[in-house]
């Protein structure tokens, strides 16, 4: 290991990674794992949106009044819905709440968005958390974890693997060259 | 199939733990045949871990 050069860090490739689950590795040449990359993250997450009834990823106004940590700005209310925190970092996926979020909150649909990850009414969100068999909460987990798991991605595309093999880098090398 | 088994919402947990695992050894390595085996030592050891629970459980759920 310590024969194998240092490696230099990448942060538009993470930026990539970020905005797009693998799109850093593909653009590094890793165009495998990047499609890797990109299709589970994104079946993980949207698989976990259909769980719950595409209700569960949003960024609510909440009452900020009794935060612990942020009372004012957006990170007031993702400290209010911390599953957000998470979701966030499936990168434009999740964009579609944050429009909402910016949003007029007192009319019930956006123009061009709809519904699509708007915070749920209060009797909407009752109702999906009522009468469901946990599937919604299932649901945001799934998401949640699609975002985090994004956070290892944008790393991997910053400073490579946490373990470097001599082998698979020399053979890249060498297609590169 | 029982209904129990039917409408269990643990039969998602499979899209996860393939996901999971893939994802997580690939940030680890980037030689494919390293990517698989760690792929399924991790999903060996997940759907163990989460067995062993569920196996506590349904003995916890007979005897108590």
């Amino acid at each position: 290991m310590s024969h194998l050069p240092s490696q230099k860090l990448d942060p538009f490739a993470a930026l990539l990674s970020y905005l797009l689950p693998g799109l850093g590795q593909i653009y590094q040449g890793r165009r495998s794992k990047g499609v890797l990359f990109m299709v589970s993250l994104h079946v993980l997450f949207f698989y976990g949106m259909w769980l719950g009834n595409f209700r569960n990823v949003y960024l609510p106004h909440t009452d900020t009044r009794q935060n612990v940590v942020f009372t004012s700005t957006i990170l007031a209310d993702v400290e209010n819905r911390l599953h957000f925190a998470g979701q966030f970092f499936i990168g434009v996926a999740a964009w579609p709440a944050l429009i909402q979020y910016a949003s007029d909150p007192k009319v019930d649909k956006h123009p061009i968005l709809g519904t699509w990850q708007r915070a749920p009414r209060p009797d909407e969100l009752n109702a999906l958390q009522r009468n469901g068999d946990k599937r919604w909460d299932l649901g945001w987990v799934y998401t949640v974890i699609a975002g985090v798991l994004n956070i290892l991605v944008i790393y991997d595309a910053l400073a490579g693997p946490a373990v470097r093999d001599a082998t698979s880098e020399l053979e890249r090398k060498a297609v590169a060259t | 199939m029982t209904p129990i088994l039917a409408a269990s919402i643990y039969w998602h947990l499979p899209v996860l733990l393939v996901v999971v695992s893939l994802v997580y050894s690939a940030t680890r390595h980037d030689s494919w045949p390293a990517i698989r085996r760690e792929a399924v030592r991790w999903g060996w050891r997940m759907t163990s871990f989460l067995g062993g629970i569920a196996l506590v459980m349904y003995l916890l759920s007979l005897y108590l």
